[in-house]
């Protein structure tokens, strides 16, 4: 238990100076926020029938004096129009609307047994040799 | 290499290189270790056998038509015939054939390895481990008793953080897909270019066979394509990074 409330604490004590700077920024900064819906054109797929995907992107323009910086993010995707064409597109489609939910990317840290996706190159296996040792020895 | 059990941390740890990947196997039980013997002579059996790099693997053998398809070792055969199962699954986007024209199951050897090397340690009594093949893994039980396996997801961007972290007391097979990986050369095979727009997508589900197929998949699907896919996955969840760091998680995704 007291694992993970350290494991909290870390995080929060991250998470605070970027809130503040966001603070910061919003004082003297103007921010122009708009989200518009944008349709793709209907595409063929192969053997596979035809699609077609729309997206949602926030645009936001933050103007600080004369400077002007734009960022865009999906926050949603949704397949009007989807391939019905095989047996399992068709299974596919009768299910409801996919959820999925949007966030921004976060970098956190915290304390892992293993890490998925973290090969790189042959270091990979040093660094992963490395790092089951020193969890061995450190446990 | 093997780490000894030390008086804190129960069970043994073994470190091999094998298919050009650090195969990592966590074993968390009180146990010696013995069957580790048996688990890392089948994973080299795979390597010899499915190995694209080995002249004499019964893969070479089959790309320069020196070997029949239905005179390969029986589960050569059950390898490729579910590397085609994958790819119409995966509308194409799994495919072991590559430009050339010769095939390469390694997409799906790495996880499907690992999962009968989970079935190694089930046979053998084990309850608590992990089995990692270059970050895409096998994991069951717990660490310790008293707390879960912790698995980071990797960040794509910044290799001292991770962008997400899954908490597991379940069996549970993790397959992370991401341009920043070791030479996995992931292209669309419907453009025969890499896919654009997209960072990773990571995959969770009971088998890693079919996890690691689908990351694979749905990373060369691209930005457009891949959310909305890994959302209608049955049994699966997933975790799809873009290039603009929006992050896509399917309503059941196991992180904390």
């Amino acid at each position: 238990m007291r694992k993970s409330i350290t494991i909290l604490l870390t995080v929060a004590a991250l998470a605070l100076p970027i809130v503040d700077a966001t603070a910061a920024t919003k004082a003297k900064a103007k921010k122009i926020v708009v989200t518009k819906r944008f349709t793709g054109s209907v595409a063929s797929v192969d053997r596979w029938g035809s699609l077609q995907v729309t997206i949602v992107v926030r645009k936001t323009t933050t103007i600080t004096g004369t400077k002007k910086k734009v960022t865009r993010r999906m926050t949603a995707v949704s397949v009007p129009v989807y391939p019905n064409h095989t047996d399992r597109s068709v299974f596919i489609n009768q299910n409801a609307l996919p959820i999925l939910k949007a966030e921004a990317l976060k970098a956190q840290s915290a304390n892992l047994n293993m890490v998925s996706g973290a090969t790189d190159t042959s270091t990979g296996f040093e660094q992963s040799l490395q790092s089951a040792i020193v969890k061995a020895l450190k446990a | 290499m093997t780490v000894a059990a030390s008086a804190a941390l129960p069970g043994v740890r073994r470190v091999e290189q094998i298919m050009g990947l650090p195969l990592v196997v966590d074993l968390r039980d009180g146990c010696t270790g013995e069957v580790l013997d048996e688990l890392f002579d089948w994973l080299r059996w795979v390597d010899a056998t499915f190995s694209t790099f080995k002249d004499d693997s019964e893969i070479s053998r089959i790309n320069r038509g020196e070997l029949q398809r239905e005179d390969a070792h029986p589960q050569v055969r059950q390898v490729l015939d579910r590397c085609e199962q994958l790819r119409d699954e995966t509308n194409g986007y799994f495919d072991m054939r590559t430009p050339d024209g010769s095939i390469d199951p390694s997409g799906l050897v790495k996880g499907w390895a690992v999962d009968r090397a989970a079935a190694i340690l089930d046979d053998a009594g084990l309850h608590n481990y992990a089995v990692s093949a270059g970050g895409d893994m096998r994991v069951r039980g717990r660490a310790v008793p008293e707390l879960a396996w912790r698995v980071g997801i990797q960040h794509p961007l910044d290799r001292q953080h991770v962008a997400a972290v899954i908490e597991s007391t379940t069996d549970l097979a993790i397959a992370t897909s991401g341009a920043y990986t070791r030479g996995e050369h992931v292209w669309n095979p419907h453009s025969g270019r890499p896919p654009v727009g997209i960072l990773s997508v990571t995959i969770v589900g009971a088998e890693l066979a079919i996890a690691d197929a689908y990351a694979t998949a749905a990373f060369a699907m691209g930005a457009e394509l891949a959310p909305h896919w890994t959302a209608r996955l049955h049994g699966y969840e997933a975790m799809t990074i873009l290039a603009d760091e929006t992050v896509f998680k399917t309503g059941g995704f196991p992180d904390d």
